[in-house]
């Protein structure tokens, strides 16, 4: 299997701090991985360096087996900010948004209509193409947003707090969506989040990040105790969440010391 | 009444007040969905240094005040992008040392009798066929820069960091639009002074965006608004013997505070 993403001895630094050391690891085509770790342990900035926005101190980087800067000139990269990046009140409507993602596109206008027709309805939000975009909820905004990623048929796909602005049900049926995404279409997926427990279920790897990358593996292997001491700090106090538990029902790795 | 029309300085006023309401509007939506309503007023006080520097040395004020409104604009936002400071501390920063290098430089000139009123308020009276045709060129290059690029630069508005990982080349539309504007403030300021300037390139699409909410109905309804207003400006300041400028600024005020009356009112109902 081809890799999408491959990161070797990255070292970042921010107005001379060194905010990421030595990060090595690769993300093979069609895989799903999420970034974790504590708030300033570097997730975004991260995510911001694998998208040419940092330029790293040390290290390379190799995103569709192109530099960055390269890769993202071939329209193959889709990149979903946090929901509050985007300005209130902008003066656009839920089909203008999914347009935009074909800004590039070489088809006619009637071709690229339909395409985003196609997608919106894919996310399920076909029905509100004419409605102004900033009136959906944060959930449906960020449904409109896969879309707008989604009609660029991109390789690869970057997502920085997906959840945000999303509540523990519609978050289920996010991730489940990303899920199938990566199922039906083969679309390599690149998060970064803070829903550990909630996205641990729909992923192929999980990055544990805070300033070195602690842990890079399975999510099932994830959940230990020295290792989220690693990450997080001794102080952390695992829950563990059973089969039967109604209220957190999205958590079911056994692992830890108590139970819900 | 119509036969002001016959009259060659009225009907410079006319077309030029025409050209600039239309220039201005448009580039308005830009200003409104950016937050950038304090750019303009940055620009256009920053030719102010420009000017005097010209007055100071004997050479054409305007172009220096050109050369002061552009470096301001891509400084503003150079300064935004590399020194994380929000492009209205830096508007802020640059217009007021270039304000305060023109009121040194016109101190220092000898002889400088000229007030700064022309300044505020220009006078679209004044407007003469050189300004027209200038206008018209600069016009059309920015309609035909908006025309091929202006879903490009709607999604830089939109969200500059993913409009780059699409491919975009942002840096280019952001100084492209800063620059465009910059100039188009420079015109503006020549012929009908800063405060009119200001008022032409914030007020009608943010008077618009009180009724409408998508960018095309917006962005029609600025110039109609802008067409109307000015072509009032002239005639109401022509037939009471008013200041053109003052007058036409008044009448933006009027239709603003009244679109958020109606507003207020829909929303309530």
């Amino acid at each position: 299997m081809k890799t999408a993403l491959e990161v070797k001895n990255l070292t970042v630094k921010l107005s001379g701090k060194v905010i990421l050391e030595d990060i090595n690891f690769s993300v093979k085509k069609g895989e799903t991985l999420a970034i974790v770790g504590p708030n300033g342990g570097g997730k975004t900035t991260l995510l911001k360096t694998i998208l040419g926005f940092i330029i790293p101190f040390k290290g390379e980087i190799k995103l569709l087996e192109r530099p960055p800067k390269e890769a993202i000139k071939t329209g193959k990269v889709g990149y979903l900010p946090q929901k509050n990046n985007i300005p209130k009140r902008f003066p656009v409507s839920v089909l203008d948004v999914v347009l935009f993602g074909l800004v590039n596109s070489k088809l006619s206008k009637k071709e690229q209509i339909e395409r985003a027709l196609k997608y919106l309805d894919y996310v399920g939000m076909l029905d509100f193409k004419d409605h102004p975009f900033s009136d959906l909820s944060g959930g449906q905004q960020q449904r409109v947003s896969i879309a707008r990623v989604l009609v660029a048929e991109p390789e690869i796909i970057f997502l920085d707090e997906p959840s945000t602005g999303i509540d523990v049900v519609a978050q289920e049926s996010f991730y489940e969506f990303l899920k199938n995404l990566k199922e039906t279409k083969g679309i390599t997926v690149v998060m970064v989040t803070h829903d550990v427990g909630v996205v641990a279920k729909f992923v192929d790897k999980i990055a544990g990040l805070n300033r070195f990358l602690h842990f890079y593996g399975h999510p099932k292997e994830f959940f230990k105790k020295d290792i989220l001491e690693k990450l997080y700090g001794s102080e952390i106090e695992l829950v563990v969440h059973s089969e039967e538990c109604v209220a957190c029902e999205h958590f079911r790795f056994k692992i830890g010391d108590k139970r819900c | 009444m119509l036969e002001i029309l016959t009259i060659p300085f009225i009907q410079n006023a006319l077309i030029g007040g025409i050209l600039i309401a239309v220039l201005l509007s448009v580039l308005s939506l830009f200003i409104n969905i950016k937050n950038w309503s304090f750019i303009n007023v940055g620009i256009s006080h920053a030719t102010f240094g420009g000017l005097a520097l010209g007055v100071y040395l004997g050479v054409s004020p305007i172009s220096l005040g050109f050369i002061f409104a552009i470096s301001t604009g891509i400084l503003i936002g150079y300064i935004s992008k590399k020194g994380d400071i929000h492009e209205d501390i830096s508007i802020g920063i640059l217009f007021s040392i270039s304000m305060a290098l023109g009121v040194i430089f016109l101190t220092l000139t000898p002889n400088y009798t000229s007030d700064l009123f022309s300044f505020l308020f220009g006078n679209i009276l004044t407007i003469t066929k050189e300004d027209i045709y200038l206008l018209t060129i600069f016009s059309i290059f920015t309609y035909i820069f908006l025309w091929i690029f202006f879903r490009k630069i709607l999604f830089c508005c939109y969200n500059e960091e993913v409009a780059y990982t699409t491919g975009i080349n942002t840096k280019f539309y952001y100084y492209s639009l800063i620059v465009i504007i910059a100039i188009a403030t420079v015109l503006a300021v020549k012929l009908v002074g800063v405060i009119l300037a200001s008022a032409m390139i914030i007020l009608p699409a943010a008077t618009s965006s009180q009724i409408f909410w998508h960018y095309k109905k917006i962005l029609i309804s600025s110039v109609l608004i802008s067409i109307i207003i000015v072509l009032a400006g002239i005639f109401v300041s022509y037939q009471y013997n008013l200041p053109s400028g003052a007058t036409t600024v008044f009448i933006y005020g009027i239709l603003f505070f009244t679109a958020l009356l109606v507003k207020k009112i829909r929303q309530g109902s």
